[in-house]
C-alpha cells in the first residue's frame, strides 16, 4: 500500500479552492461524532494498528466512543459501504488509512457535504475533505544519524517498497542522516515492489546481511527486515511503529507515527467550526505528530542518543531542514540550489538519490 | 479355545440383534447415486443448506453478544428495504457476476482457468490503453476501451490454453503463475511510463466522463445490464445451443466426444476465450464504473471469488449471476455487521465460510438419495 497526500496540484487547483472554499469554512451540524475506516486488519504490526493504537487515546482526549471497520481494501465497492453506514447512522467525521481511499473520499465528500471526511495518505482534499501524512524523512534522517555511528562495516542495507517519492525521500534522508556522523557510510537500498511481501523482504534483508550490511533500515509495511537483522545478529531500524516488538536485540530505534498528536487537535479545530482544510493537505512535522523517533535501544551510546535527539529538537525548531541546499544527486546535478529549501511539490515527485546511495535504480 | 469363544460370543450378539430387531426396527440407510433430480427438490436442498448455514453463523453471532432481534434488521430488513445498502450490493455485484460466469463457462469443459485476476489485469490495461492514447473520437471511446479490453484478456488466457493442448502443459500451472507476471507488469506501467502525470503517484490518469460506464438512473451503473447480457449470450451458448451440446459431451467423457466426431479442440478454445473475454470485463467495469482510472489492486480476491461462485453454480452461468449477487449481499451484510457491533473482520470471514461450506456440502445431497431400509 502507499500512502501519500497531494500536495502537488497544480496552480489552477489552488487558483479553485480559494475560490470554492471560499472564507466560510467547514462548520459541523451536530456535536462531532468520529469513525475509523482501516486498511488492513488492526493488529497488522504496522501502518493500521498505528491508527489503531492512536484511537483509545483520542476516545479519552475526545469523551467518546470511535468505532472501526478493518480490512477496507482501496477498492470504492469496499470503502462506500461502510462509509454510508456510519454517515446514515449520525457519524459526522469520517477518517480513512489509505492512499487508495482517495478518489471514494473525493466523491463522498461532495456526495455529503456535511460531513467531515480526513484521509491518511491521501491524494484528493476540498471543502471538507482532508489529506494528511508525516514528513517521514525527518524521523527517517534520526534513525539513519543512529544508524551511521553504530555501524563498523560502514555499509547500511535498506529494504524499501516501490521507487517512488516518498520511499525515495526516506532513502535519501536515511544516507544524509548517516553520513551527518559517518561520511563513509553507503547505503544498499533493495526495493521488493510490493508494501506487504515478507517473502521478497526476507530475501532483500538476507541479500543484504551476506554483502556485509551490519544495520537494515526499512520502508515496508512488515518487521520482517529487523527480524531477519536480529537472525543474523546485525542490527536494524523499524518503521510505523517501535520494532523493539518484534526484534528486541536487534532495533536500535524506530520511526514511529504518532496520530493522536496529530488528529486530537485537528478534530477539535472542526468541532470549533469554520474549519478550513488545506487545499494541498496536511504534511505534518515531528513538532506537530504525525511522525517522530523511538529512540533508542540501551546498546546505542548515550552520545550518539544525545546528538540524535538534539537533531530532532532542531528540527522542531526549525533551525534545521534536512532538505536545505545545497544537495546534488549522486550524478553531480544540482537538486536543490544553495540557499533554498526543496519545495513540498519536488518531494513528492522525487526521483533522484544523493551520493551514497547503491540501488539497482537508474 | 479362544476360536470357539469368540464364535459362541458372536452368536450371542447376533442373536440379541434379532432379537432387538424384533422389538425395534431400526433398519439402515442406503446410500444410492441419484439419476436425475427435479429442480424444485435441487432448490429445496440448496435453500435449505443456506438456511442452516445462516443459523449457525447467527447462533455464532449472538454467542458474540449481538441481539437477535438486531441481527434480523441488519441481514433481512436493511439488506432488502435501504435503497443505499441495495445500491452497494448491486455496485458489487457487478465484476462478481462477470467473474463468476467466466470462471463456469470455462470449468464445465474442465480446463482450470485460475487465472482470472490476471485477466482482469489485462483488460484493465487494455482499457487504460484505449484512453492514454486517445484512441478514437468521444462517442466511440467507451466501446472501443471495451474491445480492447476483451481482446487483451483473450490474449492473455490463449498461451495457457496454447500450451495446453498443444504440450500437455497443466493449465492450472499457467494461468495461476501467469497472475504474477501480469501484475507485475501492471504495477511496472503504474510506476514508470502510466504514472498520474498530475500528481506523480503510481495510478493511471483519471478517466474523463465519456470514459466512464453511465448510469442508467435509480443510481445503477450500466456495468449491470451489460453483465446480465453477458450472462445471457453465455448461457445461451452452453446450455441451449450446439455448442452448449459439445462441452456436455466435452465435459461427461472427451475420448467418447473425440470418437463421434466433436470438434474438442475448438470447443476448449472458444470456452477458454469466451472465460478470459469474461474475466477481461470485469476489470473493465472495475476500471470504468467504480474507480475511473486503473489503479494497483482493482483485481485483488476476485479470482477466489469467481472460482468459488462457479464451484456453487455448478458451472451453470444463470446459477452463477444468482449466486454473485449473494455473495454480494453476505460482502455489503458483512461490512455493516462490523460497523455496528465491532464485530472483528476474522468473524465475517468465518460466517462467509460457514455459509459456502454449508452450501458446498449440500452437492452431496443433490447427487445422492439416502434411502432407508428396513
Amino acid at each position: 500500500m502507499f500512502k501519500k497526500l497531494a500536495l502537488v496540484a497544480g496552480a489552477a487547483a489552488l487558483l479553485a479552492a480559494g475560490s470554492a472554499w471560499g472564507a466560510n469554512g467547514f462548520t459541523l451540524k451536530g456535536p462531532p461524532k468520529v469513525a475509523f475506516l482501516y486498511f488492513k486488519a488492526k493488529n497488522d504490526g504496522g501502518w493500521t494498528q498505528a491508527f489503531d493504537e492512536a484511537r483509545p487515546k483520542m476516545e479519552k482526549a475526545l469523551g467518546m466512543r470511535i468505532p472501526y471497520v478493518e480490512n477496507i481494501a482501496e477498492d470504492a465497492a469496499q470503502i462506500t459501504p461502510p462509509a454510508e453506514k456510519f454517515i446514515q447512522r449520525g457519524y459526522n467525521i469520517v477518517i480513512g488509512t489509505a492512499f487508495g481511499y482517495s478518489d471514494t473520499f473525493k466523491e463522498l465528500a461532495k456526495k455529503y457535504p456535511d460531513i467531515a471526511f480526513l484521509n491518511a495518505a491521501g491524494v484528493t482534499n476540498g471543502p471538507n475533505l482532508q489529506s494528511f501524512y508525516g514528513r517521514t524523512y525527518q524521523s527517517q534522517y534520526l534513525c539513519g544519524m543512529v544508524a551511521g555511528a553504530m555501524t563498523k562495516s560502514n555499509k547500511l542495507g535498506f529494504v524499501g517498497a516501490n521507487p517512488f517519492g516518498l520511499v525515495n525521500w526516506t532513502i535519501n534522508a536515511y544516507e544524509m542522516g548517516a553520513r551527518r556522523v559517518n561520511p563513509k557510510a553507503t547505503l544498499h537500498v533493495v526495493f521488493t515492489g510490493a508494501w506487504n511481501d515478507p517473502v521478497k523482504e526476507r530475501a532483500a534483508a538476507e541479500a543484504l546481511a551476506d554483502e556485509g550490511v551490519d544495520v537494515i533500515g526499512q520502508h515496508v509495511d512488515t518487521p520482517t527486515p529487523q527480524i531477519v537483522a536480529q537472525e543474523r545478529h546485525i542490527y536494524g531500524t523499524g518503521h510505523h511503529r517501535d520494532m523493539r516488538q518484534f526484534a528486541p536485540k536487534a532495533t536500535l530505534c524506530s520511526s514511529v507515527w504518532v496520530w493522536a498528536k496529530y488528529l486530537i487537535p485537528e478534530i477539535k479545530k472542526i468541532e470549533a467550526g469554520n474549519w478550513h482544510p488545506n487545499p494541498y493537505g496536511d504534511f505534518i512535522s515531528i513538532k506537530d505528530g504525525g511522525t517522530d523517533i523511538a529512540c533508542c535501544n540501551t546498546v546505542v551510546p548515550k552520545k550518539v542518543v544525545k546528538e540524535v535527539m538534539a537533531a530532532r529538537q532542531d528540527i522542531i525548531d526549525g533551525k534545521f531542514h534536512i532538505y536545505a541546499g545545497p544537495i546534488k544527486d549522486r550524478n553531480g546535478k544540482l537538486r536543490v540550489a544553495a540557499g533554498k529549501v526543496i519545495s513540498d511539490a519536488d518531494l513528492w515527485k522525487m526521483n533522484w538519490y544523493v551520493p551514497g546511495v547503491i540501488t539497482q535504480q537508474k | 479355545m479362544l476360536d470357539q469363544a469368540a464364535s459362541r460370543r458372536l452368536l450371542t450378539t447376533d442373536a440379541a440383534s434379532q432379537r432387538s430387531a424384533g422389538s425395534l426396527r431400526v433398519g439402515r440407510i442406503n446410500l444410492e447415486v441419484r439419476q436425475s433430480i427435479p429442480l424444485w427438490l435441487q432448490a429445496l436442498i440448496l435453500g435449505g443448506a443456506a438456511l442452516l448455514g445462516i443459523a449457525v453463523s447467527a447462533a455464532l453471532l449472538v454467542a458474540a453478544g449481538v441481539s437477535p432481534k438486531d441481527l434480523f434488521d441488519e441481514f433481512v430488513v436493511e439488506t432488502f428495504t435501504d435503497s443505499g445498502n441495495f445500491h452497494s450490493i448491486l455496485f458489487q455485484a457487478a465484476p462478481l457476476i462477470f467473474v463468476g460466469v467466466g470462471a463456469a463457462v470455462v470449468f464445465r469443459i474442465r480446463f482450470w482457468n485460475l487465472g482470472i485476476e490476471g485477466q482482469m489485469i489485462w483488460g484493465g490495461i487494455g482499457a487504460t490503453f484505449v484512453v492514454l492514447h486517445t484512441i478514437g473520437p468521444p462517442a466511440l471511446r467507451l466501446p472501443l476501451m471495451m474491445l480492447f479490453a476483451v481482446l487483451a484478456g483473450m490474449a492473455w488466457v490463449a498461451l495457457p490454453a496454447w500450451l495446453r493442448m498443444r504440450l500437455g502443459v497443466n493449465e492450472i500451472i499457467t494461468t495461476l503463475l501467469l497472475n504474477y507476471v501480469a501484475l507485475n507488469f501492471l504495477l511496472h506501467l503504474l510506476y514508470g511510463p502510466w504514472i498520474d502525470p498530475k500528481d506523480a503517484f503510481p495510478h493511471s490518469q483519471q478517466f474523463h466522463s465519456f470514459e466512464r460506464l453511465p448510469e442508467i438512473g435509480w443510481g445503477l451503473s450500466s456495468a449491470l445490464p451489460i453483465a446480465l447480457l453477458c450472462t445471457a449470450l453465455a448461457a445461451w451458448l452452453v446450455l441451449f445451443s450446439r455448442f452448449g451440446f459439445y462441452t456436455k459431451f466435452v465435459q461427461d467423457n472427451d475420448r467418447m466426444a473425440l470418437a463421434v466426431g466433436v470438434p474438442i479442440k475448438a470447443v476448449t478454445f472458444v470456452c477458454v476465450l469466451l472465460s478470459g473475454a469474461l474475466s477481461a470485463l470485469a476489470g473493465f467495469v472495475i476500471a470504468t464504473a467504480q474507480e475511473g482510472r486503473l489503479t494497483q489492486s482493482f483485481f485483488e480476491g476476485y479470482g477466489f471469488s469467481g472460482i468459488l461462485i462457479a464451484f456453487l453454480a455448478r458451472n451453470n452461468p444463470i446459477a452463477a449471476m444468482i449466486v454473485a449477487v449473494l455473495v454480494a449481499v453476505l460482502f455489503v451484510s458483512g461490512r455493516s455487521l462490523q460497523v455496528f457491533y465491532q464485530i472483528p473482520f476474522a468473524m465475517v470471514q468465518l460466517i462467509q465460510a460457514i455459509i459456502v461450506i454449508s452450501v458446498a456440502a449440500s452437492e452431496f445431497l443433490i447427487r445422492h438419495r439416502l434411502h432407508w431400509v428396513h
